[in-house]
């Protein structure tokens, strides 16, 4: 009994490459995820918030008034047209944006609280009521700073005393209205995020399985046969990437069907540029899977560094939970993801509804084809030396 | 219609062929005979354009395969050493793919698929998943996908290892049947007795170099004509078969067994079991071989063919 167990502990340890699965890959997972989910990594005092201000007003007060936001710990003032303000909220770009309306100015002038307008992605819910809470503390504060001040200057201060009580809109505060630019959508962002995320994430590792049957050709001896037959080296591969890519776009194409027909994904409403995202996010996904098998050298490596890239870029990229919740920096990281680029464009297509022809979508598009392209040619590079001169 | 000249490959620091030369005639029946890792795969992955060779030439039908590999691969067929089949497809599938590849007109691709499944004794199985077949019949299935573009030259690497005698015996009645037809075939294995029994003439290879060539008959002449004497019992040693060579004898080890070659099989018998009783060799059996390709190759590399 002990004979065999010292015998399997020998071969564990000397397996180098099991030692790194078993031990490594489950620690860089637990520190990933330590980072995306738990917010490790930050320090006790969170990230300051990006604030879009679109100021209408344009007087000497609304100034300062954005000025004092600016001059805030909690706050990243960015400063926007009314228009831009509201692009970047339609596009995802930013969960909302503060408009200073019309009048701010004359209201503090004239001893009354100001109101404003926060407009806002219904779909990014807990980022505008973090972003909401701490706006409402701070313009309060900072509209009775500015109101105190033009009062003082305007009367003595005894007048002032008994001015103040008088103004019962300074006690209740400022009024933020509240204006969602992106609307609850037949489809749900929770239901997007669930069909988009899982089936990008699930496509990933499908892709690799498929393309670790070009190293399975390699072991059974038939990639040599191929090799003798009257085709072009090349044509292996592509023959394998093409099958790839079919596979993929059916298991998107099924994926997304079951969506609409068991929870009622609104694809019949947007099924051009459902099938733009499908086939797009496909080749990407294949692409990756083409790529991961040109640079390992045996199924066994190809199983290592998927379960390790798929889970990084599915937990940086959103598959796992929605990027926007994440901390700022992982946002950051979560370009480098295929997962971000397919699920922000679903989101595109069924919450934000963009057109096939807005820059934002298409943007999406191109980068996914980019990513695309780039991991096949790297792919058809490697396989001469990593594929094809091992057999 | 086939000449190798003065080929050479290495892999790092291992040389696995030291610039070998042959000619193969149409129609003739080349034996490449050598034990495993003389270079007889590396030689026919070479020919067979798997393989890059660091220097020499092969021309096939006055084609260079360097400069013309496709039509040269066109009018080759490869039976390679591991059997190369899709098992999750039927017989009839994999033969349609791998016939696909050399472009043969799909209605006499199924022609020629019934022919040789039936050639091979297949037909009652040809749609059963070749999962399902045993050894020896995946092996025919294999050497059945090399012929569906009726090549002018088959290249067969140790197409018998490891099978049943059932299908050893199918497929030298095949391989005998389409030698009979004219084609050229080119046949490596490390069973001296499929050479002798097949091969027009046959090329020795070892240690990556072609040690001699020609046919049965001129290789024993080759040999000297010796015999062998097998001595098999305990106490067997290299040391002890070195002290014999300085004593003039010609003799290897293998396991327990003793391998004396001899020009005067009467004069030497009771000489070698003389020597070996004095070396402390305690004999269990004495065999003799009369002259063949196993006595040739020891004559000619000291080594026997199992080595």
């Amino acid at each position: 009994m002990f004979k065999i167990a010292a015998k399997d502990l020998k071969l564990f340890f000397a397996d180098k490459r099991g030692m790194v699965l078993t031990f490594a890959v489950p620690i860089a997972l637990i520190t990933l995820f330590a980072f995306a989910f738990g917010g490790v990594g930050s320090s006790n005092e969170p990230d300051p918030l990006k604030l879009v201000i679109a100021d209408l007003d344009k007087t000497e007060t609304s100034k300062q008034l954005i000025a004092k936001l600016d001059s805030l710990e909690e706050f990243v003032v960015i400063n926007a047209t009314s228009d831009s303000a509201e692009n970047l909220v339609i596009k995802g770009k930013k969960p909302a944006a503060l408009f200073v309306l019309k009048g701010t100015g004359d209201s503090i002038r004239a001893g009354l609280m100001p109101a404003f307008e926060l407009k806002y992605d219904q779909g990014q819910g807990p980022e505008v009521g973090i972003l909401e809470g701490a706006l409402i503390a701070n313009l309060n504060k900072i509209s009775g700073e500015l109101l105190m001040n033009t009062m003082s200057t305007k009367m003595p201060p005894d007048s002032m005393m008994q001015f103040m009580p008088k103004q019962s809109n300074a006690s209740n505060g400022v009024t933020i209205r509240e204006t969602p630019l992106v609307k609850e959508k037949e489809s749900p962002v929770g239901l997007i995020h669930a069909v988009a995320g899982t089936a990008i994430m699930m496509l990933l590792f499908s892709v690799t399985g498929m393309g670790s049957a070009m190293l399975e050709e390699k072991q059974e001896g038939t990639l040599k046969k191929l090799m003798m037959a009257p085709i072009n080296p090349s044509s292996i591969l592509f023959g394998k990437m093409i099958s790839v890519n079919v596979i993929s776009i059916l298991q998107l194409i099924i994926m997304f069907i079951y969506g609409w027909m068991m929870f009622g994904l609104d694809i019949l409403g947007h099924l051009p540029a459902t099938f733009i995202m499908i086939v797009c996010t496909a080749f990407a996904c294949s692409a990756f899977g083409v790529f991961l098998v040109s640079i390992a050298k045996s199924k066994a490596q190809v199983q290592g560094l998927s379960t390790l890239i798929i889970l990084t870029m599915s937990a940086i990229g959103g598959s796992m939970i929605p990027s926007f919740t994440m901390p700022a920096f992982m946002q950051k990281l979560s370009i480098f993801s295929v997962n971000y680029w397919g699920i922000q464009g679903f989101y595109d297509v069924y919450w934000r509804e963009l057109t096939l022809t807005d820059a934002t979508f298409l943007t999406r598009v191109t980068v996914l084809i980019g990513i695309g392209l780039l991991l096949n040619f790297i792919a058809v590079l490697l396989f001469r030396r990593n594929v094809i001169a091992l057999t | 219609m086939i000449n190798v000249t003065d080929l050479r490959k290495s892999y790092g620091n291992h040389i696995a062929l030291h610039g070998i030369s042959f000619s193969i005639q149409q129609g003739e029946f080349y034996g490449l005979l050598g034990p495993n890792g003389a270079g007889k795969s590396t030689t026919i992955g070479i020919m067979s354009m798997l393989i890059a060779p660091d220097s020499g030439s092969i021309s096939i039908h006055n084609h260079d395969i360097l400069h013309h590999p496709v039509q040269c691969k066109q009018t080759i067929g490869v039976v390679p050493q591991e059997i190369a089949l899709y098992n999750e497809l039927s017989a009839v599938d994999n033969l349609l793919f791998w016939g696909g590849l050399y472009n043969v007109e799909k209605t006499t691709l199924k022609k020629r698929i019934d022919t040789t499944l039936q050639l091979f004794g297949l037909s009652d199985r040809a749609n059963d998943k070749v999962k399902t077949y045993s050894g020896g019949m995946k092996r025919r299935i294999n050497i059945a996908a090399a012929l569906l573009h009726d090549p002018k030259v088959l290249f067969m690497d140790e197409p018998t290892v490891g099978i049943d005698p059932q299908s050893r015996n199918l497929i030298f009645e095949v391989v005998q049947k389409l030698h009979s037809e004219g084609m050229t075939i080119v046949y490596t294995t490390h069973y001296m007795e499929e050479a002798e029994r097949f091969c027009d003439r046959i090329g020795i290879i070892d240690n990556g170099k072609i040690v001699a060539q020609g046919s049965l008959h001129e290789l024993k002449s080759m040999g000297g004509n010796q015999e062998a004497v097998i001595i098999t019992g305990n106490g067997i040693s290299e040391a002890k078969a070195e002290k014999m060579r300085n004593a003039g004898f010609k003799v290897t080890t293998y396991e327990n067994q003793l391998t004396f070659l001899s020009h005067n099989l009467k004069g030497d018998l009771s000489r070698i079991v003389l020597m070996c009783s004095e070396h402390g060799i305690d004999i269990n059996d004495i065999s003799i071989k009369h002259v063949n390709l196993e006595t040739v190759f020891l004559s000619l590399t000291g080594k026997q063919l199992r080595d």
